[in-house]
């Protein structure tokens, strides 16, 4: 085989990816699990997650700045360094949202307001979403790609209704605000992560089949 | 061929069927391409796969070579070139060609452009306008206007490329063929020839055979593919770097063989 030092770094940048996107599964996993429990303890070793994110980001980079400066990847490589250098940015974004997620718990005193079902359900299709659209670029899947893009119209569906919810909420009682608050913020984080998995989703489309489509 | 073009907006020169032989050795097998006007189209492949004996069927130069064989149509302008009644001179101005090796005559600079304009009749006192504008056109007369009577063999290798396609274009043609036109030259050469190759495509149809697949992505408009005398794929350059049709023509343009 020739090219065997450039097929290494090719085959690195693919896992390098995975990794960033195994991590970001566990942030996010663990992030929900802290507030909903409101885990201090798993909150903290959460947050203590995110410089490792950063340091696989930029070893990502350096992959992809050596490829194109060394190699000049075409054809099916160039998508691949392409779409990995675009994953990587929105597998980092979704870290940075789950860690503002796992910042809540410290932030709320006592209980929460109510029990957080479709919260709750929201970051199980969110989770299911980051799985899946990892799943289509380690196989290169179109069309698990554009299914779990689907995914993203029940993620918003709730984020309205729990949105509606907690202003309703407090429009009746203003004390409860601050608390209201970070749940406002929480179901937004988790609608921007399901937005990003969508993005990830389009760039496997890109990768699989060098079409350029917006998934919704 | 899958998502390949099979008929291509404005050909210009259009191959149908085109097999060859030198000896017993088939060297192209039913090779069917259009060209199109005022592009640039690139032929890429593994050494050996036929390249240069296909441009060379374009204007004839495989007549020269006793053991070729060939069968099938090129037509140019709806012309078969290879028809009775052809004059392969006639063609030959019409269909110019620049090779790997700069290959200036030995003489001065202005008599090597002047040489064919002379041949093909023109006046002496046109002449000095001929030779300005093709040194003009092949982006060359700024360096080297003040000693054009000097041996052409005083340049660099990269003036000498320039000169031979200053050489080509004083006679007029249509088509310009180059065959690896930058595999001599260093990265400043090249990089001028293929900005000229890119201006020229305004006044000529350029067909260009290079090994730089880089080369290939950069300049032209058109890319075709050829394996073992075949042509694997054909089709716009972006699509052909970016989402080849064909397995082997991603493995070749990535590196993986060849
Ligand atoms: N003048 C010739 N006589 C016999 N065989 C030739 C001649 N020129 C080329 N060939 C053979 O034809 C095949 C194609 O050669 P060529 O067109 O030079 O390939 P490329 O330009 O793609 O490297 C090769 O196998 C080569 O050896
Ligand atoms: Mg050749």
């Amino acid at each position: 085989m020739v090219r065997e030092t450039y097929l290494q770094q090719l085959a690195l940048l693919k896992e390098s990816v995975l990794s960033l996107g195994e991590l970001a599964e566990k942030i996010l996993h663990d992030s929900m699990e802290s507030v909903i429990n409101l885990d201090l303890e798993l909150a903290r070793e959460t947050l203590d997650l995110e410089p490792k994110a950063d340091r696989l980001e930029y070893k990502i980079e350096v992959t992809i700045n050596d490829l194109i400066a060394l190699q000049q990847p075409l054809a099916g490589d160039l998508r691949l360094v392409v779409s990995a250098l675009k994953i990587s940015a929105d597998l980092r974004r979704i870290v940075g949202l789950s860690i503002n997620i796992a910042k809540i718990p410290g932030k709320i005193e006592g209980g929460h307001l109510k029990p957080l079902v479709d919260t709750r359900r929201m970051g199980d299709i969110a989770e299911e979403m980051l799985a899946n659209s990892l799943k289509a670029f380690e196989t290169r899947d179109p069309d698990l790609a554009k299914g779990t893009a689907a995914l993203d119209d029940d993620v918003d569906k709730l984020f309205y209704s729990v949105w509606v919810e907690l202003i309703e909420m407090m429009a009746k009682d203003p004390s409860i605000v601050s608390k209201a608050t970070h749940l406002l913020f929480l179901i937004r984080y988790l609608e921007r992560i399901a937005d990003h998995c969508c993005n990830v989703c389009e760039s496997v489309v890109y990768l699989s089949t060098a079409e350029r489509i917006k998934l919704n | 061929m899958t998502e390949a073009i099979q008929n291509v907006a404005n050909p210009q020169i259009e191959v149908k069927d085109l097999n060859l032989w030198y000896g017993d050795k088939q060297a192209l097998k039913n090779v069917s391409i259009q060209i199109p006007k005022n592009s640039v189209t690139a032929f890429i492949g593994p050494s050996g796969c036929g390249k240069s004996t296909f441009i060379r069927c374009l204007n004839r130069m495989n007549d020269l070579i006793k053991s070729c064989r060939i069968e099938g149509e090129v037509s140019i302008e709806g012309k078969d070139i290879y028809g009775p009644g052809v004059d392969v001179v006639d063609l030959r101005k019409q269909v110019g060609m620049v090779f790997q090796k700069p290959n200036p005559f030995p003489m001065s600079i202005y008599d090597n452009i002047a040489y064919g304009p002379r041949i093909h009749g023109v006046n002496k006192k046109d002449l000095e306008g001929v030779v300005e504008h093709a040194l003009r056109s092949a982006a060359l007369w700024d360096e080297i206007s003040d000693r054009i009577r000097s041996p052409a063999f005083s340049l660099s290798g990269g003036q000498q490329q320039r000169l031979c396609i200053a050489r080509t274009m004083a006679v007029k043609p249509e088509i310009i063929l180059f065959d690896e036109p930058c595999s001599a030259l260093d990265p400043i050469s090249t990089a001028k020839i293929e900005e000229l190759i890119m201006n020229l495509k305004k006044d000529y149809t350029i067909v260009i055979v290079t090994h730089n697949m880089q080369q290939a992505a950069r300049i032209s408009d058109h890319t075709a593919f050829f394996l073992m005398g075949e042509l694997i794929e054909f089709g716009k350059t972006r699509q052909i770097f970016e989402n080849p049709g064909e397995k082997s023509t991603e493995d070749y343009i990535t590196g993986r063989f060849g």
